[in-house]
């Protein structure tokens, strides 16, 4: 692979005309086989067996629906088990030989991504891996390379938002005046741009600026001290209490001791 | 309590415990997508919500451990057994649930991975732990039993006892951790949990809440074993606990109100919405009224008001649980989840077991620890079950005798019931609502078939009379489905979807040269020539279209219901234009079509 601090890919949905062979591609490179429907599946064509689809959105357009890669992925931080890891360019990937099956990192996803095996009596979560083994090997992954409209760049994630700024203020009257994917859950390596809304993607409303990790950290970061703190506590407790009442059974020792002598 | 009712009891119980081994049969046959409503859009469901409540109500027993050991309050030590009892067999229904929920249970030993920024991580943690601390805590009660009076047990015995501290230390701050982190599990999900039930202090709420409910579980299981065994109901106990629970839920109700008041979401609660009338409910009638209720001593010193606060505590906790976790969760539109009938088995089996455990252990150890000299005798209908005499009414004698029986039957009946087809009920029919001119365009091509509705129906309604009509052309929805969006089964409804195989034409016409044999300007998709300008005789082989053969495409749906009826009327009424394709594929462009 070329030597990527973070891996990059930016989606242009004006140019996107919706045929489909960048799915097709994914298909064949990661070996997904006849779609097999099984009746758990959104109506978006994202499943266990497909990775990638082309959706349209509420306006019109052709939107590339997939993993988006996140700087810092919901997915990874919530998996108890680390079955979802960040290669060192930022590719998103699953090892199912960990996996529990909890489905935390498909409750956690802000964009509704990784779908699991219903079907399967052993059944391990699925999601785009960007074709990691083809960028191992130098290859761009499959949707980059099958797409005839080049509506799929890909790179190092820093030039591509610069790429994406640059159409951006070449062309003010085609596109949004935003980079999807450069803020949004903290940054994701997959950015578009386009002449329609794509908030449908994710986010259901909620406010997403934020990495979702952070969400969960703020209290997580708190268990150290937490523990510490109750420890202390219930110990120090123990003891005062403990103390006040043998003090207090011994001051009624002593009276009911000098009642009696009197 | 009779003897006969207990009995009764029982099987009942019995029978939903065996109606839940034979859910596991199919969940763990079929895998989750059998056992399960889940689907990828809601991957949780009511395992987790039961999960959620099965930990609050075992909130008592780091509570009374608290209470009785750090806070030296002895006098509650007759219900710390019964607590600590009830917490166990909590934990124990919230692992064997999980085993059910985990896609691949044994892959459990992998959670030694160091996860630290996960809370599922921490809570696994905190639950293994506190869960062995419980056994350790509880085992002092099974080891007074005569089979244990070996040296070796006693041993065991002793050096539990001196245990004590450290153990009641460390539940109490694995709990507090756990109880608390089970909410902020939900921390990160803003996009699915509803925004009047989630909240950055989720764990606060999880924690305050989980104190309430465990002292409540102990005030309704005492009332419950009062009438089961008739002893052991330490009512000034229970008294105290009703005035002491006010203080968590006091904290509680005002956490969650000023949370959502600080937030500016309270405005929301009252939108009138089903979701806040379900806030308002759980909030008025689970938090604000038992906490009025047992704040005023002659309230909380009557059995009734005692019990009707305790029970009230708990359906608010509950509510609190399930709503977040599963009523109110974000859902897609078309993709509700409802929870299977294997699923809702194994969620009632396992609390069903739990109860049976607890009530093998309350009748074979020193678990409930009496406040009554003697045990009342039992009632004089009992029947003896050495003779089979009964002096009482020989019906529910009988009954009792054969209700386990009839309890394995029903449950063994069960899975057949779950095969048995479901006859389709009557499909209700509104009529179409929107424009009185469909426009169908189905690929976004832009060219749209005009399909005036209105007067299909008008002619439909008048020919054939009565709602029915739209079943001629509507099939509505799946078998026992009263909202199927179409494009569930019609996966390509809402899709892009293209029956054009660009890279094909690109090849035949002749490589890169050849765009502008169909793009005259721009190359984007409006721009193209019109596919009819070439293919006047040539129609797309069927192989060459991209659809899937699990349900028809739309279009061929669309074509198959307008086709066979255009056909026979085209000869009915000697019109042969009405089976021609120009007749509805008028090739008009609609304006505007993909929003650009």
């Amino acid at each position: 692979m070329p030597a990527l601090k973070q891996v990059g890919v930016l989606v242009d949905v004006t140019r996107c005309t919706g045929c489909n062979q960048c799915v097709d591609a994914c298909i064949a490179t990661n070996e997904l086989g006849e779609a097999k429907h099984i009746p758990q599946e959104t109506s978006d064509g994202l499943s266990a067996d497909r990775w990638l689809s082309i959706v349209q959105s509420p306006e019109g357009g052709f939107v590339r629906k997939s993993c988006r890669h996140c700087l810092d992925a919901a997915c990874v931080s919530a998996c108890p088990v680390g079955a979802m890891t960040q290669s060192d360019e930022g590719v998103v990937l699953y090892d199912g030989e960990k996996c529990l099956g909890c489905r935390y990192c498909m409750m956690a996803c802000p964009f509704g991504i990784p779908r699991y095996e219903w079907d399967s009596r052993a059944p391990l979560i699925r999601k785009c891996t960007l074709c990691y083994e083809r960028l191992v090997e130098g290859k761009l992954s499959a949707c980059v390379d099958a797409c005839p409209e080049q509506a799929i760049a890909f790179g190092e994630r820093s030039e591509l938002l610069g790429l994406a700024h640059e159409r951006l203020s070449q062309a003010p009257s085609t596109y949004l005046p935003k980079v999807y994917g450069e803020f949004e859950a903290g940054g994701t390596a997959l950015l578009y741009i386009s002449n329609v809304p794509l908030d449908f993607l994710g986010f259901n409303g909620a406010p997403g600026e934020e990495a979702y990790p952070d969400l969960t950290w703020e209290w997580l970061g708190k268990v150290p001290a937490i523990s510490i703190g109750a420890a202390g506590l219930m110990t120090g407790l123990f003891w005062i209490i403990g103390r006040r009442m043998q003090a207090e059974a011994a001051r009624k020792a002593r009276e009911s001791r000098s009642a009696e002598e009197k | 309590m009779t003897r006969t009712l207990r009995a009764l009891i029982k099987d009942g119980l019995w029978a939903i415990v065996v109606a839940g081994l034979v859910a596991a049969v199919i969940r763990f046959a079929g895998g989750l997508g059998a056992g399960t409503g889940l689907n990828d859009a809601t991957p949780w469901g009511l395992w987790i919500a039961f999960k959620l409540t099965f930990v609050a109500l075992a909130g008592g027993g780091f509570t009374f451990a608290a209470v009785v050991y750090i806070f030296h309050v002895k006098s509650y030590r007759p219900l710390l057994r019964r607590a600590i009892l009830i917490a166990t067999l909590g934990y124990s229904s919230f692992v064997v649930s999980l085993i059910f929920d985990l896609g691949l249970p044994w892959h459990l030993h992998r959670i030694v991975n160091w996860q630290h920024h996960s809370v599922m991580f921490e809570i696994a943690w905190c639950v293994i732990l506190y869960l062995s601390v419980l056994i350790l805590e509880f085992s002092p009660a099974v080891l007074e039993h005569p089979w244990f009076r070996h040296p070796l047990f006693q041993r065991i015995h002793h050096w539990l006892h001196r245990l004590t501290l450290p153990l009641v230390i460390a539940g109490i701050v694995l709990s507090t951790l756990h109880q608390s982190s089970l909410g902020s599990l939900f921390l990160i999900m803003p996009h699915r949990a509803h925004p009047l039930w989630y909240s950055p202090w989720l764990p606060y709420l999880f924690f305050t809440s989980a104190i309430a409910a465990g002292m409540m579980a102990l005030v309704v299981e005492g009332f419950l074993i009062e009438r089961w065994f008739r002893r052991g109901m330490h009512l000034d106990l229970l008294t105290g606990l009703g005035k002491w629970v006010t203080l968590p839920l006091a904290l509680f109700v005002v956490l969650r109100l000023s949370d959502l008041l600080l937030r500016g979401i309270l405005p929301e609660a009252l939108d009138g919405s089903w979701q806040s009338v379900l806030f308002v409910a759980e909030i008025l009638i689970g938090g604000i009224l038992p906490l009025v209720m047992l704040a005023a001593p002659q309230i909380r010193q009557s059995r009734d008001g005692l019990l009707t606060g305790a029970i009230l505590i708990l359906a608010g906790t509950i509510s609190q649980r399930m709503s977040l976790s599963m009523f109110t969760m974000h859902q897609p539109p078309g993709m509700n989840y409802s929870p299977s009938l294997a699923e809702t088995m194994v969620a009632f089996a396992i609390p069903a077991a739990a109860i049976l455990v607890y009530l093998f252990f309350a009748e074979h150890l020193a678990i409930v620890q009496d406040d009554l000299p003697t045990p009342v005798p039992e009632a004089s209908d009992a029947m003896n079950p050495l003779v089979l005499v009964n002096q009482g009414r020989p019906s529910r004698a009988l009954f009792a005798r054969w209700s386990g029986l009839a309890t394995f039957v029903i449950a063994l009946a069960l899975p057949a019931m779950l095969q048995l087809p479901i006859t389709k009920a009557d499909q209700s029919v509104q009529r179409a609502r929107g424009w009185e001119t469909l426009i169908v365009d189905g690929d976004n091509s832009g060219y749209a078939v005009r399909f005036p509705h209105q007067e299909h129906q008008d002619r439909l309604t008048g020919e054939l009379g009565g709602a029915n009509a739209c079943l001629t052309c509507h099939h509505l929805d799946k078998p026992e489905d009263e909202a199927t969006a179409c494009s569930e089964c019609h996966t390509e409804y809402y899709q892009a979807q293209s029956i054009f195989d660009h890279a094909r034409h690109q090849q035949v016409l002749g490589g890169n040269e050849s765009c502008t044999e169909c793009h005259a300007a721009e190359h984007v998709r409006l721009s193209s020539e019109i596919c009819q300008n070439c293919h006047e005789t040539m129609a797309p082989q069927k192989g060459n279209l991209k659809f899937n053969s699990f349900a028809p495409s739309y279009a061929d749906a669309m074509h198959g219901t307008c086709l066979e009826c255009h056909e026979q009327e085209a000869v009915k009424q000697e019109k042969p234009e009405l089976a021609l394709c120009s007749t509805c594929h008028t090739h008009r462009m609609i304006s505007n079509p993909l929003g650009r």
